[in-house]
């Protein structure tokens, strides 16, 4: 098969997984305890006006045709209005997706630019000062709760020593940059701690490996042996961390969007599903679930580009 | 209302402060600043000012920036004032009440107000397919326009109907600019309304970001004077942003991001109070928090101990308040005195289980359950004051044998539990909308509505005072018949009584004029920022 074809059966595998996706979550935010309506109306609304409004938002209907509904919706890229907002899911959503893309993206740069030199030095040193140094000190970093890590970071460079806002997001793209740049540090040093580590033993890996001697052997120069054995070895080992933790980024973006006052999808999802807003809920589950689907598709052509035993 | 919102920590000061500030608000404008802006921190965003629509606090605090009421509540939340009405007159033995309209009003799209829009305003929010308060304006049979006054004739006198003229629902929107909206339905052009709406308050909405902002901009046709005829509001720009996190929005504030925040945490008053740079405000409040009890003689096929009276006032006297408002609290609440607040009118305050163990165990005793039992309370998970009032709870009640299971969840679940009577006992707390104590007591006291909390408790002559109160317009009798509910609630004790808590906002030393009422409101239009 060529490439192309690989890349095509590639997409065509996703749209079965959306659909999945999309009856999973439409069927469960419909199992949660409680409903839209009751969380709407809040506690004293009486019987009558809860019935009502039940039936005004056509939640009386069969979940059967509901389900019917919300995927010939879904199908036109339609997601139908918020139930607390009032407003199209659409609208909410556009407003704040590129809020939460930036900061992961910005999360996950500061990761790299953290762990890829650190992971080096430490392989390069491996169980002498520098290394058990950054290692212990990533350690703090991956076991610190995201929440605590914030509250401490805006303290020390926002509040303190004023060099940063306190959260919140600001305008225009330059402010944006300003406003994010702590809550994605925040994200990135947890992640930076995990691929620091993966990456330390897999450039350990390679220089004990047996074509890295040799490639000694045969009097190639530590140079070239790092730049086409190491870095290729490292670069694979990247991206497939970054792939796989393109979802864990986004949850741990809802925490981190709470802390910041960054108003992303993050805290819109966790709203939401406190506020039992199907639409929000459904519509935003799916677009993550695009994201991630399109992470790991560009992550295997990466691979496959990198490494052309994978196969895409 | 009642409150389900998590991270709702709020305090009482039991004092005059409010009151006194507001009376000084006016006055306090000789020397207010024009212009400028003030940036607030809110905990959660509004999420749809309609005021006929809506049930939501997050709304309701706020609309009162953007619409105007034919009467407004004053500083302490117990009478009204006037507002787009200049006077009132009750006639036809409390069947007629005709109002002046207040002469060169302008909404804020500079289109006069008329007769016609109050006529139509008062329609749209009686109208009993409209909304969760309706039944405010119940008793209206219909509303005439003559001129510059307005006629509502009642089916029966009603002793709400001037306290409801103030409250949110009641807001005079422009017909026209509604009716012109776009959407073929009511509910389609009120959700284009809202997105933009227009109102004769101090405040005009010019940009919103959901969850993340709202703008408002100064109302130059806003009608009102400050007492030394200075054009309110005072301030030319006026910003919310959301900030849920409790120590963020602290953060901010202390940094000069915000010049004011809502809700401080209790365990932060007394470091904010002792920064020279702030100014914390402890506004008196009806707020009241409690826990509700399900006295149905039977939950989920098993016998309920809380079914008994006698159970009930036990829990009560084995509930220490002082020492629960000590801890959660931090000494700013006050003991209830009566399922109403002390801020709620005809408030008729008794000493309310005091503290008394022997008492407690004795009618355990009385009651065939001097063992003890198993009382499970469910709370929303993440408020940690109602977490830390059941702790409390826990231990002060298995000094009586009482062993107290605590359930955790979210506000969906909480409140399927409680529409379905299948609780046995859940934290919450009430704020008043409306300066009287007709709303408290329909949700407390009169079962019909929503048995009585969804308790299951009844009592006839508590039904029959409530339904007789409502029509009554002799002052002297209705307190007498608030009097007798509250003894007749009290007693049977379908709550355990906590406390009242004021609402702690902490400001920038340079601000001044912010006023919250008891009722909640946030008002701005006397809030000014010193240069």
């Amino acid at each position: 098969m060529n490439r192309a074809g690989a890349i095509a059966g590639r997409i065509a595998q996703i749209v079965p997984t959306f659909f999945l996706i999309g009856l999973v979550v439409f069927v469960l935010a419909r199992l949660l305890p409680g409903d839209a309506v009751s969380a709407m109306l809040g506690d004293r609304a009486t019987d009558e006006t809860v019935q009502r409004i039940t039936h005004q938002l056509g939640l009386d209907r069969s979940i059967l045709s509901q389900l019917v509904a919300f995927l010939a919706q879904a199908a036109q890229g339609r997601f139908g209005e918020s139930l607390a907002f009032r407003v199209p899911v659409a609208s909410l959503i556009v407003e704040r997706l590129p809020v939460t893309l930036m900061l992961t993206g910005m999360a996950t740069l500061i990761a790299l630019c953290l762990a890829l030199p650190l992971a080096f030095v430490a392989a390069m040193t491996a169980n002498r000062w520098p290394d058990i140094l950054i290692r212990t000190v990533f350690q703090v970093g991956l076991s610190s709760p995201v929440f605590f890590v914030g509250l401490v970071l805006l303290t020390i460079f926002a509040a303190g020593l004023h060099l940063f806002p306190v959260g919140g997001y600001g305008e225009g793209f330059g402010e944006h940059l300003y406003h994010l740049f702590l809550p994605a540090l925040t994200l990135a040093l947890s992640f930076s701690a995990v691929i620091m580590r993966t990456l330390r033993g897999s450039i350990l890996a390679v220089l004990r490996a047996e074509f890295v001697d040799f490639a000694r052997a045969k009097g190639l120069s530590s140079r070239v042996i790092l730049l086409r054995h190491v870095l290729r070895s490292a670069a694979i080992t990247t991206v497939t961390l970054v792939g796989l933790h393109i979802g864990s980024l986004l949850g741990g973006a809802v925490i981190t969007e709470s802390v910041f006052a960054v108003p992303g999808v993050g805290r819109l999802m966790v709203d939401s599903i406190f506020s039992r807003d199907y639409p929000v809920i459904q519509a935003l589950t799916l677009i993550l679930a695009v994201l991630v689907s399109l992470t790991f598709l560009a992550t295997d052509l990466l691979h496959g580009w990198l490494d052309p035993r994978t196969g895409v | 209302m009642i409150s389900t919102i998590p991270l709702t920590r709020r305090a009482t000061l039991g004092g005059v402060m409010g009151l006194l500030a507001l009376q000084a608000g006016l006055s306090q404008a000789q020397a207010a600043t024009t212009g400028g802006k003030l940036v607030f921190g809110r905990y959660a965003d509004s999420l749809f000012l309609d005021p006929v629509l809506t049930d939501a606090n997050v709304d309701i605090w706020v609309m009162t920036n953007i619409y105007d009421t034919l009467l407004l509540p004053t500083a302490n939340g117990q009478g009204t004032q006037p507002g787009l009405a200049t006077a009132y007159e009750i006639t036809d033995g409390g069947k007629t009440v005709t109002l002046t309209l207040r002469e060169g009003v302008k909404f804020s799209d500079g289109t006069p107000l008329s007769a016609d829009d109050v006529v139509w305003s008062l329609d749209r929010a009686r109208d009993p397919k409209a909304g969760p308060w309706n039944s405010l304006l119940a008793s209206v049979d219909h509303v005439d326009a003559a001129g510059n006054t307005v006629v509502l004739r009642l089916k029966n006198p009603d002793a709400t109907i001037i306290p409801v003229l103030a409250t949110f629902n009641t807001a005079i929107l422009p017909k026209k600019a509604f009716e012109a909206m776009p959407g073929d339905t009511m509910d389609d052009k009120a959700k284009a309304f809202g997105e933009k709406p227009i109102g004769t308050g101090p405040f005009v909405l010019v940009e919103w970001k959901r969850g993340s902002s709202m703008k408002l901009r100064r109302n130059p046709q806003y009608w009102r004077k400050a007492d030394n005829g200075q054009a309110l509001p005072l301030l030319d720009e006026l910003e919310f942003q959301i900030i849920p996190d409790d120590s963020t929005r602290l953060l901010k504030l202390k940094a000069g991001e915000l010049d004011g925040v809502e809700f401080v945490p209790f365990a932060r008053v007394k470091e904010l109070q002792a920064d020279p740079n702030l100014r914390m405000e402890l506004w008196p409040s009806t707020r009241v928090a409690y826990l509700t009890m399900n006295v149905r003689p039977t939950l989920n096929g098993a016998p309920n101990p809380l079914a008994n009276l006698k159970v009930r006032q036990a829990l009560n006297y084995a509930m220490n308040k002082d020492a629960v408002i000590g801890v959660t609290t931090l000494g700013l609440g006050k003991p209830m005195r009566s399922f109403m607040s002390s801020a709620t009118p005809l408030f008729a305050p008794s000493p309310l289980y005091p503290y008394d163990l022997a008492k407690a165990k004795a009618l355990l005793a009385e009651a065939g359950m001097a063992g003890g039992f198993d009382l499970t309370c469910l709370t929303l998970s993440g408020n940690q004051d109602n977490l830390t009032n059941l702790t409390l709870a826990q231990q002060m009640w298995s000094a009586i044998g009482v062993r107290l299971k605590i359930e955790q969840l979210d506000n969906p679940t909480l409140t399927a539990h409680y529409r379905a009577g299948t609780f046995q006992l859940r934290t919450a707390a009430w704020t008043d909308d409306i300066a009287d104590p007709s709303e408290i007591t329909s949700y407390f006291a009169y079962f019909p509505n929503i048995a009585s909390l969804h308790s299951g408790w009844q009592d006839a002559r508590a039904d029959e005072l409530y339904l007789a109160s409502q029509r009554e317009i002799d002052p002297a009798k209705r307190a007498a018949q608030y009097t007798e509910i509250q003894s007749i609630y009290n007693a049977a004790a379908p709550i355990v009584y906590l406390y009242e808590t004021p609402y702690p906002v902490a400001f920038r030393a340079k601000v001044k004029g912010f006023v919250q009422i008891p009722l909640g409101n946030n008002i701005f239009e006397m809030a000014s920022v010193e240069k």
